[in-house]
């Protein structure tokens, strides 16, 4: 069933969004000690259409997410956050969702911000919404993931025309137009990069949201180090240059 | 004639490879192009110590350089990259083979309310 149509102050055309029609997607790997508390906290916030992509896990994530209501998609092999985003993408295409968001199964994303994603999808003209971490108050990140993630704007913003603040965040509103153009190719971090070339390829319209990021000993730990930082980063130029 | 060590080392080396590459072929490991590739490469390499002057100083006048030395070395460079390329790209499409297929896997056998 489609959305019906609203106009907003600006005359923009505007939809209204109901949250059985926004689906989560949660790429996970390795995280049963999170993801129970990531799951109930999305459900908490009304929206009831959860999905882990469990990208091959050794412990017990899968199991946790099920407990905690999420519906299960399996690798049976670890691939990478980008190709865990992938398979979420490819389930929503074909499963023809208005909506889908992606998130962190680490726990660092803010629920409250959830409904920023979905009011300025709501709001029009984007086809994908970022939840940017820079556009919020950044102290609480450490200098080293800081500086990281300024390279990898850097270096993402050499490829893109519109200059993002946070090209590295997981936390991502896709709307149907945006689920049917994109299709990632790199299994690792550098998804996050090659999903903002790609949108801009396709002529997808992107828009940022400033969104709070909670830092905890876990998600510190859980996120991208220096090493993976600079592999992603060889990555994705190795990348361009022999695709 | 002067032979010098690896003149001796090497032919042994190869003929190893080639009659390995034989039996091979025989218990059906292996595919008559893949042995005629491994026969044909310890072959060559049979040749080259045999008469390295010969092939040195050929490379070296094919390519412009003046010590056959260096020219086996730019050479072998050469190849070396060139094998190095050819290895990344077949992994690279290995890798994405297993990723479609993971993915494929995780799309399928789903109850059907959940079949996307």
């Amino acid at each position: 069933m489609q959305a019906p149509l609203r106009f907003s102050k600006s005359f923009e055309l505007a939809v209204m969004i109901r949250k059985t029609d926004v689906h989560f997607f949660i790429p996970a790997f390795n995280e049963e000690q999170a993801i129970s508390e990531v799951i109930k906290t999305v459900r908490r916030c009304g929206y009831t259409n959860l999905y882990v992509v469990d990208d091959g896990s050794t412990d017990r994530t899968a199991e946790k997410a099920r407990q905690a209501g999420a519906y299960v998609i399996r690798h049976f092999l670890n691939r990478g956050a980008g190709a865990a985003t992938q398979t979420a993408i490819e389930w929503a295409r074909k499963a023809g969702y208005a909506y889908m968001v992606l998130m962190d199964a680490d726990g660092q994303h803010s629920p409250q911000d959830i409904e920023a994603l979905v009011q300025r999808m709501a709001a029009g003209s984007c086809d994908i919404v970022i939840g940017s971490r820079f556009l919020h108050d950044v102290s609480a990140m450490p200098r080293t993931r800081r500086w990281l993630n300024h390279m990898a704007n850097v270096l993402t913003n050499l490829f893109c025309n519109y200059r993002y603040t946070d090209t590295q965040s997981g936390f991502r509103m896709l709307n149907r137009r945006a689920v049917e153009n994109l299709h990632l190719t790199l299994d690792g971090y550098g998804f996050c990069s090659e999903m903002l070339i790609l949108a801009e390829q396709n002529g997808l319209k992107t828009a940022e949201v400033p969104t709070e990021t909670i830092y905890t000993r876990y998600s510190l730990a859980k996120g991208q180090d220096f090493y993976t930082g600079i592999r992603t980063a060889l990555n994705f130029v190795w990348n361009i240059i022999f695709k | 004639m002067e032979i010098r060590i690896f003149q001796i080392v090497v032919p042994l080396i190869a003929l190893f490879f080639i009659f390995g590459a034989i039996f091979h072929y025989h218990k059906s490991k292996i595919t008559i192009y893949e042995t005629a590739l491994r026969v044909a490469f310890w072959l060559a390499a049979l040749l080259v110590a045999f008469f390295p002057d010969f092939f040195s100083n050929g490379i070296a006048r094919i390519f412009g350089i003046r010590s056959n030395v260096n020219a086996i070395i730019f050479f072998c460079l050469g190849i070396l990259f060139f094998i190095q390329f050819k290895m990344y790209f077949i992994i690279r499409r290995q890798e994405k083979d297993l990723t479609d297929l993971t993915r494929q896997l995780a799309l399928r056998d789903h109850p059907e309310d959940r079949t996307p």
